[in-house]
């Protein structure tokens, strides 16, 4: 072979052939850098460790089938084949396969379109919408066979009337991503749902990937109603979830959140309606309570009875001044007698001398006693006065009393009303006593009344009441 | 039938109830009051109840404002 000349490309062309043979398969560990993407979709980078570097290219047809995104820095392992590109004379790895390093493709294809995403405000708080505050009418994406769709149905058998429209789609598998956001796309917009609900049971990473595709991602964020994703098991998020309004943990509780709202709401609806009606009642019967107060026993019914008390009150009241009078009267009548007899007196039994002196000290003591008894009439006066002002119990203190007849009302005035053996009742400032009238006394001028003390049983205690007028004796 | 109108009725009912319970309120007022919620609630209770129940499953959509082909759906057990 020595002294043999080759042409460039022949060079090139040998090299490549022996590459070929020595260099079939080569598996690269590195990290990229440089990454470029060309106008023909060809990706072309370095990849590098410590101690070299080489160049790499990865066409278009296979490098648009990666789930992820080369970027500078990515560890990675290379599967292709070494080769010398004629045009530079440069070596060049022809790359077939990338398998990211220490991260699985799939989580870093994940990680970058959520930070694509968000980058994009996909996710931004801002875009969540509530719930509708009635979530009666549901878009439902998923598939129509599988675990979730029983799932939801089961717990939305919970509300009895809502509606559900199902878009039916396949959840896993190629092309899956374009059905779910086309499915989603026609449920917002065709106007018969509330809400939409994009559900699919538990699985792998893999079998959730539908979820995890950018078209599906910008599908969501775009539905003109709100969305409530439940993908997989609790654990699992998807890019879907940090799309939707609201993210639920599984389709089961997807279907929860819609159902809770419309109890929430019904039972505000119920409490609402029962504290008015509570309410009302409670006012009603209140305003039905003071009626009763008006009418009933304590009120209207037992004003007749409480009226007359205060007439019989006044009755009394307005007695007790006549009362008074009477007895201020009958002394001035027994007074008036008393005079006369003395007058009487000397004209019958004294001599002519004697008798004019007799006449003069009497006509003297007589004035003495008009006087007297004047006064004292004035003082009833103004008892009588000041006893109008007060109280019958007051004046009843004073000793006096009511007598009436038992059953009766109207006091007493004149004995000669009263026969034997009426039963009066007699009211003192302490106690009513009952008594039989045995008679009368005496004089009928007078006041003096016997009677009996009923209140000891059947012990009969003559009672005189008497005024102390100054000791006229008849 | 939108949420709009069940959610100003139900704010209205909750606020008529609020001074229903305001005890300063006149009897005469109170039952123009609770009339008026009785008339709410019914409303809401309308609007709960507006949808009839279907499960219906999509066999072609169709353009904006028609309705779609649907079918009743029962899931397989």
């Amino acid at each position: 072979m020595s002294g043999r000349i080759f042409g460039v490309g022949e060079l090139i062309r040998e090299i490549n052939a022996t590459l070929a043979g020595s260099f079939a398969e080569v598996w690269l560990r590195g990290e990229l850098s440089g990454v470029k993407v060309a106008a023909s979709g060809h990706r072309y980078f370095q990849v590098k460790d410590a101690e070299g570097q080489l160049s790499c290219a990865m066409w278009a047809p296979r490098a648009d089938r990666l789930r992820f995104k080369l970027t500078d820095g990515l560890a990675v392992l290379l599967h292709g084949t070494l080769e010398v590109y004629p045009q530079r004379g440069s070596l060049q790895l022809i790359v077939a396969e990338v398998v990211p390093q220490g991260i699985g493709e799939l989580q870093l294809a994940f990680d970058q379109l959520k930070a694509k995403l968000e980058a994009d405000g996909l996710f931004a708080a801002e875009r969540k919408r509530p719930l509708p505050e009635l979530p009666l009418r549901l878009g439902l994406v998923t598939s129509p066979s599988g675990a979730a769709v029983r799932d939801v149905l089961k717990v939305l058998s919970r509300w009895e009337r809502l509606s559900v429209l199902l878009y039916p789609v396949r959840v896993q598998g190629k092309g899956s991503e374009g059905e779910v956001a086309r499915a989603v796309r026609y449920l917002g917009r065709c106007g018969l749902v509330d809400v939409l609900l994009v559900v699919r049971g538990g699985g792998s990473l893999e079998d959730l990937w539908a979820f995890n595709e950018e078209v599906v991602a910008r599908a969501i964020a775009a539905c003109p109603v709100p969305v409530i994703s439940g993908v997989g098991h609790e654990v699992d998020f998807t890019i879907a979830d940090f799309a939707a309004d609201i993210r639920a943990a599984t389709p089961t509780q997807a279907a929860e959140l819609v159902v809770a709202q419309l109890e929430r709401q019904q039972r505000r609806v119920d409490d609402a309606q029962a504290r008015l009606y509570a309410v009302i009642e409670h006012r009603v019967d209140r305003a039905r309570l003071r009626l009763q107060g008006l009418e009933g026993a304590r009120g209207l019914a037992s004003l007749p009875a409480r009226v007359s008390e205060l007439k019989e009150r006044l009755r009394r009241l307005a007695a007790l001044p006549a009362l008074l009078r009477a007895v201020v009267a009958v002394r001035h009548r027994r007074l008036d007698g008393a005079i006369a007899v003395l007058y009487r007196w000397p004209v019958r039994f004294g001599a002519p001398r004697r008798r004019e002196l007799v006449t003069a000290r009497l006509a003297v003591a007589a004035e003495r006693l008009r006087a007297l008894v004047q006064a004292r009439g004035l003082t009833l006066a103004g008892a009588e006065r000041a006893l109008g002002a007060l109280s019958p119990e007051a004046v009843l203190k004073r000793g006096y009393s009511v007598t009436v007849r038992e059953g009766g009302d109207a006091p007493l005035r004149d004995a000669a009303e009263v026969h034997g053996g009426e039963r009066l009742i007699t009211t003192l400032a302490r106690g009513r006593l009952r008594s039989v009238v045995l008679g009368r006394v005496g004089d009928q001028s007078s006041l003096f009344v016997e009677t009996e003390d009923g209140n000891r049983g059947q012990g009969k205690v003559d009672r005189e009441e008497r005024g102390d007028d100054g000791g006229v004796e008849q | 039938m939108t949420k709009e109108s069940f959610e100003d009725a139900l704010a209205q009912l909750e606020e008529v109830v609020a001074r229903l319970e305001d005890s300063s309120v006149g009897l005469e007022e109170a039952l123009r009051l609770f009339e008026r919620g009785v008339k709410l609630a019914r409303r809401c209770r309308t609007q709960l109840g507006a949808v009839e129940r279907r499960v219906e499953q999509l066999l072609a959509e169709a353009p904006e404002g028609q309705e779609p082909t649907t079918a009743p759906f029962a899931p397989e057990e």
